[in-house]
């Protein structure tokens, strides 16, 4: 399929709108191959801030960028314009550091993590890999700190270390994040599971009732005091000293040190939750939900703010 | 110029070989068979002296980029890409 000039204008437009471009399918927030969230994991954890576009979403760029990049295969890396590769390339790149260096970073010093495994747990992984004899135990860590484990065939750039007389792989990416992980089994309601403990993962976001945080603004604490709800919700009722979570706020957040102090509120303590675990998904370490949104608010500490 | 049916595995890998080599006369490639539509192949070739990987590899898709076009392609993915001088 030719290459109409429109489409060619439009790529040329998106790969010199950004450093980093990556075609792929789905998007960052939720891709939708195996292939692009490894890409995607891998840029996760070199770039705060890169472009990706679908081509799920259209038809047009996603002919057109296999004719333009002489390469039949989604994902697509651009780096300052420049075709980098798909996925096996990008990876290589990743574990030789040119990624990094590429990307103007440091490149990490490999070390190798340490892992443990309980008595239990390595009992059943060997259950499961005398079941499957080409495939080893992965464990894989993205940058949201959700761990997994799987049985798949030793790929290359690997990382291997033995845990509990079990050989485990794991991404370098993943390695990096592993340091100090347990893996131990655990007994729930429905039945045994595998329970991963990652000493690096970022703390839980904290509850904080509506008079702790009247106290944290009476002791002068510092911190950024955020409204995720609507216009028109802020409209009919607010509480002093907080600020609209919208597009630009919440770029401005991502620059801030990632121990800045954050406490997100809704109406009722829902939506903040979930924006909460967000920002502590992009690494901050001091994120925190008023429970009971500003309804509670006004029932505990300000009755002169409007309830809805 | 219409592609020759092609049936069988054995038939997608000697048209990826011959796409290849019609691109890169030096060129020896090993190519098998992975599962439907999949494949692997190796290219060694002169042609990809000093070319960086994805240069490399470029080439070999632009090679077999009819195996791969539209819907039906007898070439569904290549699983496996090496390249390398001799």
């Amino acid at each position: 399929m030719a290459l109409s000039e429109q489409t060619r204008e439009r790529i040329e437009s998106i790969i010199g709108g950004d450093d980093v471009v990556l075609f792929m399918k789905g998007n960052r927030a939720m891709p939708q191959c195996g292939f692009s969230n490894k890409v995607v994991q891998i840029l996760d954890s070199l770039v705060e801030d890169y472009t990706t576009v679908d081509v799920l979403a259209d038809a047009d760029i996603r002919d057109g960028i296999k004719e333009y990049s002489a390469w039949p295969t989604i994902p697509q890396l651009y780096l300052k314009g420049e075709f980098v590769g798909g996925c096996d390339i990008v990876t290589e790149l990743y574990a030789s550091g040119d990624l990094h260096r590429q990307l103007g970073q440091p490149v990490p010093e490999r070390k190798i993590p340490t892992v443990a495994i309980s008595d239990s747990a390595a009992a059943r992984i060997r259950e499961y890999t005398a079941r499957a004899p080409d495939k080893e135990l992965k464990l894989s860590i993205d940058a949201r700190f959700q761990a997994s484990l799987g049985l798949a065939p030793r790929q290359e750039h690997e990382v291997e270390v033995e845990a509990g007389g079990i050989r485990v792989l794991m991404d370098y990416a993943t390695a990096e994040r592993a340091d100090g992980v347990s893996i131990d089994l655990v007994e729930s309601a429905t039945g045994a599971a595998f329970k991963i403990t990652n000493p690096n993962e970022p703390g839980e976001v904290k509850q904080l009732s509506p008079r702790d945080v009247q106290q944290l603004i009476d002791q002068g604490t510092k911190f950024v005091f955020l409204d995720v709800r609507t216009p028109e919700e802020r409209a009919t009722a607010q509480i002093a000293g907080t600020q609209l979570l919208d597009q630009a706020t919440g770029k401005e957040i991502e620059k801030l040190p990632k121990d800045t102090m954050l406490v997100f509120h809704c109406h009722h303590g829902g939506r903040s939750q979930a924006a909460a675990e967000h920002f502590r998904g992009r690494g901050f370490t001091k994120v925190h939900n008023l429970a009971g949104g500003i309804d509670a608010w006004s029932r505990e500490v300000d009755p002169k703010v409007p309830r809805y | 110029m219409p592609l020759p049916i092609l049936n069988s595995a054995d038939d997608v890998c000697g048209a990826l070989r011959a796409a290849i080599v019609a691109a890169l006369p030096d060129a020896q490639a090993q190519v098998t068979a992975a599962g439907p539509g999949h494949f692997e192949i190796e290219v060694v070739s002169a042609a990809f002296a000093g070319l960086s990987m994805v240069r490399q590899q470029q080439l070999v898709y632009g090679a077999i980029k009819e195996l791969m076009a539209g819907d039906g392609a007898p070439v569904h993915a290549v699983d496996r890409l090496r390249t390398r001088t001799p």
